[in-house]
């Protein structure tokens, strides 16, 4: 009994309750102990990971993308640095002056209130101005008590060496599209890098950007720096040596802006090997100008300058499919290459004429004045007897309607008719007069400029065809060889000698007397087909295929001269620069 | 002269040194804790200098009110809520305005906030007025009569207006007249008529935003669809009281005999919650009732009202066992922590002491409050146990709803954790409290 003037009882009462209070006050604590258990321990891990995270803050320094050299070790594409001015928010969280800004907006020549407000707002990292002269830099160096947050970087910036000629090689670089973002986000791409666009930039991204670096830095609520971790170092990309003789390239390019109509390809392989000496589509474009307004004019232009014609244009291929007509023609009927054939000029069959190119016709021609001369009567009847289906086998013999495989991107595939493909797509019966035509390569048949060299590169080795690719090796930054090309894809096209040696005599006849003269040099033997494709559009296109020397073959060359006219006139010549070209520099380097 | 001495020697004898001992190593804390969280502002020193300066003058009310015999409050009753009521009005008058409550009574270099004082005076009146009608408690008079003490001092503070701050009357009033021997059933009436009337709008308003933002339809939603489109909800009302009457009936004719009051009083507090509800539903903004049940799931405004519940959870378990380190808390240091040398101090503790200093801290709480329950069972009358239940159980509900609250499970809402959070007028208040407890305690009955 404690209390004094209440009575037992009531006290008592008041000890009952007092203890249920009591209950009750211990079984809250007890709530409150387990609830903490559980956010410190259970759940800790996790909570220290979001306190991490909404702390930490990376700011990215863009590593500097590899270098791409020819096969002569020239720099087709390297980097050079630029400075920039940056908006840094986070360092000191203050925007700069009206006084300030007033002057940035002079130093720049333009307004840069907004774009300041918005990073600040948003704590964000803003580029203000790019390609800044020294004397800008120098400018804002000076004044940085009245810049506050703002900062003068280094940053890389591709730069094509030789961007007409190889920029359809090369490729260009552009910002990651919001399109695409979602799937290269799981590539390690983040929103505002570069990727590469077309050519060796595209198809060997990994390995050309490198790994960026940057800072980490911890950040308070309100977004301002507070320390700064760590600092990572960008690795610049791996070096990607291609295989392009830069000399080549530049005589074939020069040699086709020249031409008549200065539109067309040209393509060189190593005939051993399958490598892309050269590959020219003509106009080229300056990859340097790529963002500017100056590429704006290669968007509308007429000659479509972007595209490449090497590998994405579709030709009738013309006469020179008549080396194929050839091929088949000796390997299935065994035919008598003395039997004579008159050529008149046209040739009859139901009520439709197919004219030879030469109006008053060849007179007598046997299988190898044919081909020397191209004539088509000759050719025709050839077709006729082979029919479409041995046709179309050795079209695809030769590879035709397929990818080459060349590691570059947008390969076409061309095409190859059938007379089912007629009968479902045109709704038209497949008749002899499609035959005819596309014993000379007319008609539905469609190939790119590569296959031809691809083509004119099995002929030479007779039937061993390679996979073209234009690079050879990557090198990383510490000189480590990350990646080779080898020489894998290995398929022989399986006719007899007896053919690859009819074929060689007469293609060498063709160079030494025939439609291809022009390319004839002293001393070298080549050996060729030209070939003047009709297009139902415009003008003919011209054709040269060739390889040399005949003996050993070293290169092929495909060249078209898009509505250059005559093969013999118009594209021949070119083969002989090229020719020239890489005769003269194998004898320099046999002279050192 | 010898008399008085005489008399301090008995008192340093029989003082409660647990609690005093607790106290002072909590005020310690708070220096440090205050330390640390403010230097991220830059502004330790002065929120120290503020806070020891509360400490200082509390101090000496804790030793003005230690001996002063607190069996005169019991006849200063009436004195002491009308001095509390006009406290309370005349800050309203006089008052300035923080954070838009008018509630500090400025004095230059610091300002004092009524609420927290009075609050401790109303206890005393309380106290005082139950003992007296201690033989009274089945009148219904004596429950309207305690309803009026209650509602003049919620109102005032309303007006202020200072939600959080009345949050603590109610469990203390329940509690008092738990001690005093009104019937639990009626206490459970009332609780069960103000869940009623408070708690039906805040779970429309919670359900139909859980409906809003996972746009998934659910069990639980669809019914609550249901219930609003059809009236269903009233034929549940009507169902429920059916059920109880019938219940009631069924237990009658089994010979189990309740006094018919008691379902009646039932039916009536539910009917009368449901009503209210309606009303509540009226004057309650939706941005109000939003931010109350943005506690149940922060994410439904995640840079609003949930921020701040988000980021402390964030806080307390990044903590981890054994924390991030004095200063090195990076939610404190770096400012993601809001409020944290007042309503989130608590968070502090557990980021930079972890799970080990947190739960040493909840322990001395416990004991600070087991202490104050023991002064209440051994205290000399009924007045001195009422008094000290009320402060115990005032103490209790304000570390209570603190710590629930920077744990995520209560609504966020003003509310300091005693002793521990920077605040003059919470620690000189504080302190007031302890001096009763420990004046309580000195004269205690001792039989020697």
């Amino acid at each position: 009994m404690v209390w004094q003037k209440e009575d037992k009882f009531s006290y008592d009462i008041f000890i009952e309750k007092h203890k249920t209070i009591f209950i009750f006050f211990v079984s809250v604590f007890v709530c409150l102990s387990i609830r903490l258990f559980y956010l410190q321990i259970i759940k800790g891990d996790r909570y220290r990971k979001i306190s991490d995270q909404q702390r930490m803050h990376n700011t990215y320094e863009r590593a500097p993308r590899g270098i791409i050299y020819s096969e002569d070790n020239v720099v087709l594409v390297e980097n050079k640095f630029v400075f920039v001015a940056l908006f840094y928010p986070f360092k000191q969280c203050q925007v700069p002056s009206d006084k300030g800004i007033g002057k940035l907006n002079k130093i720049f020549g333009k307004d840069v209130r907004l774009m300041i407000n918005m990073g600040y707002k948003f704590g964000k990292v803003v580029k203000l101005a790019d390609n800044l002269t020294l004397e800008e830099m120098f400018k804002i160096r000076e004044n940085k008590l009245n810049f506050k947050g703002i900062s003068v970087l280094k940053e890389s910036r591709r730069v094509y060496c030789y961007p007409e000629a190889t920029s359809h090689i090369t490729g260009y670089i552009g910002e990651i599209g919001a399109d695409e973002i979602e799937e290269l986000l799981k590539r390690d791409y983040k929103i505002g890098d570069y990727i590469g666009r077309g050519g060796i930039e595209q198809i060997y991204d990994k390995y050309l950007r490198g790994k960026d670096g940057g800072w980490q830095i911890e950040m308070n609520s309100i977004g301002c720096q507070i320390k700064e971790f760590m600092y990572i170092q960008p690795e610049i990309g791996a070096s990607v040596y291609s295989t392009i003789n830069l000399k080549l390239q530049k005589v074939a390019y020069d040699a086709l802006r020249d031409s008549s109509t200065g539109r067309g390809a040209v393509v060189v392989l190593d005939a051993k090997t399958g490598a892309v000496k050269t590959l020219v589509s003509c106009p080229g474009f300056d990859a340097n100008k790529i963002g500017t307004k100056d590429f704006n004019k290669y968007l509308k232009d007429k000659k479509l300058s972007l595209f490449n014609r090497a590998l994405q244009a579709l030709y009738p291929p013309g006469s020179v499919f008549k080396i194929i007509t050839f091929a088949a023609a000796v390997e299935l009927m065994n035919i008598n290459y003395e039997e004579t054939v008159l050529c008149n000029g046209s040739f009859k069959l139901g009520n439709r004429n197919y004219s030879c190119w030469r109006k008053q016709g060849h007179g007598k021609v046997n299988l190898f004045s044919a081909m020397v001369q191209s004539c088509n009567i000759y050719f025709y009847k050839l077709g006729l007897k082979l029919g479409v289906k041995n046709l179309r086998k050795y079209a695809k013999k030769f590879h035709l309607g397929e990818k080459m495989g060349i590691d570059l991107p947008n390969e076409k595939k061309g095409f190859v008719p059938s007379p089912e493909w007629k009968k479902s797509k045109l709704k038209m019966r497949w008749l002899h007069g499609d035959t005819v035509i596309s014993s000379i390569g007319q008609g539905a048949l469609w190939v790119t400029p590569l296959q031809m060299a691809c083509m004119i590169s099995a002929v030479a080795n007779k039937g061993i065809c390679r996979r073209p690719y234009v690079v050879d090796r990557i090198v990383s930054p510490n000189g480590d060889k990350i990646y080779s090309h080898k020489l894998d894809f290995e398929e022989r096209i399986s006719l007899s000698d007896r053919v690859w040696d009819l074929l060689h005599k007469a293609l060498l006849e063709v160079v030494e007397s025939g439609t291809g003269s022009r390319s004839k040099i002293p001393g070298i033997k080549i050996a060729g087909k030209t070939g003047t494709a009709q297009n139902p559009q415009g003008d003919d296109h011209a054709w040269f295929v060739s390889y040399a020397p005949a003996e050993s073959p070293e290169i092929a060359i495909a060249v078209i001269v898009e509505n250059g006219g005559g093969g013999g006139y118009n594209a021949v010549p070119i083969g002989r620069k090229i020719y020239e070209a890489y005769f003269n520099m194998k004898s320099e380097e046999s002279v050192k | 002269m010898i008399k008085s001495r005489n008399f301090y020697r008995h008192l340093v004898s029989v003082i409660d040194f647990q609690l005093i001992f607790l106290v002072i190593t909590l005020m310690f804390i708070s220096f440090a804790v205050i330390y640390s969280a403010c230097s991220n502002y830059g502004m330790s020193f002065k929120y120290l200098s503020v806070q020891l300066l509360a400490f200082i003058i509390g101090f000496f009310g804790f030793v003005l009110i230690v001996n002063f015999n607190y069996q005169y409050y019991k006849y200063l009753d009436k004195f002491i809520y009308i001095l509390s009521s006009v406290l309370l009005v005349s800050v309203l008058i006089f008052g300035s305005v923080k954070r838009g409550t008018r509630g500090w009574f400025n004095f230059g270099f610091i300002s004092f906030q009524p609420v927290e004082i009075a609050k401790i005076m109303f206890i005393l009146s309380l106290a005082s007025f139950l003992d007296r009608k201690s033989k009274e408690t089945g009148k219904i008079s004596f429950l309207i009569s305690v309803f009026v003490m209650l509602v003049v001092h919620l109102i005032l503070i309303m007006m202020q207006p200072d939600f959080s701050s009345t949050l603590s009357y109610f469990p203390v009033t329940l509690i008092l007249l738990f001690t005093i021997g009104i019937e639990p059933f009626y206490l459970f009436c009332i609780v069960i008529f103000g869940s009623l009337a408070v708690g039906i709008p805040l779970l429309e308003t919670f359900l139909s935003m859980q409906l809003q933002f996972s746009q998934s339809k659910t069990f639980l939603t669809n019914f609550i669809v249901f219930l609003k489109a059809n009236w269903i909800g009233v034929y549940a009302v009507v169902m429920i009281l059916c059920l109880i009457i019938s219940c009631w009936y069924f237990l009658w004719k089994l010979k189990i005999r309740i006094a018919p009051i008691y379902p009646t009083i039932l039916c009536i507090s539910i009917l009368l919650g449901c009503l209210s509800s309606l009303a509540v539903e009226r004057s309650l903004k939706d941005y109000q009732r939003k931010r109350l049940v943005v506690f149940l799931n922060p994410r439904f405004d995640p840079r609003g009202s949930g921020y701040n519940i988000i980021q402390s959870k964030i806080a307390i378990g990044s903590g981890k066992f054994i924390g991030k380190g004095f200063k090195k808390g990076t939610q404190t240091q770096l400012g993601f922590l809001p409020e944290q040398h007042t309503d989130f101090i608590f968070s502090v503790i557990a980021e930079e002491e972890g799970w080990v200093g947190a739960q040493i801290i909840l322990f001395f709480y416990f004991f600070f409050v087991w202490r104050a329950f023991v002064i209440a069972k051994n205290a000399r009358d009924r007045y001195g146990s009422l008094v000290a239940t009320g402060l115990a159980s005032m103490f209790m509900f304000y570390i209570v709803i603190n710590i629930s609250m920077v744990m995520g499970m209560m609504p966020a809402t003003g509310v300091p954790l005693p002793l521990l959070s920077y605040g003059g007028s919470s620690i000189f208040s504080s302190l007031c409290a302890v001096g009763i407890l420990c004046s309580i305690s000195t004269r205690k009955y001792t039989h020697s």
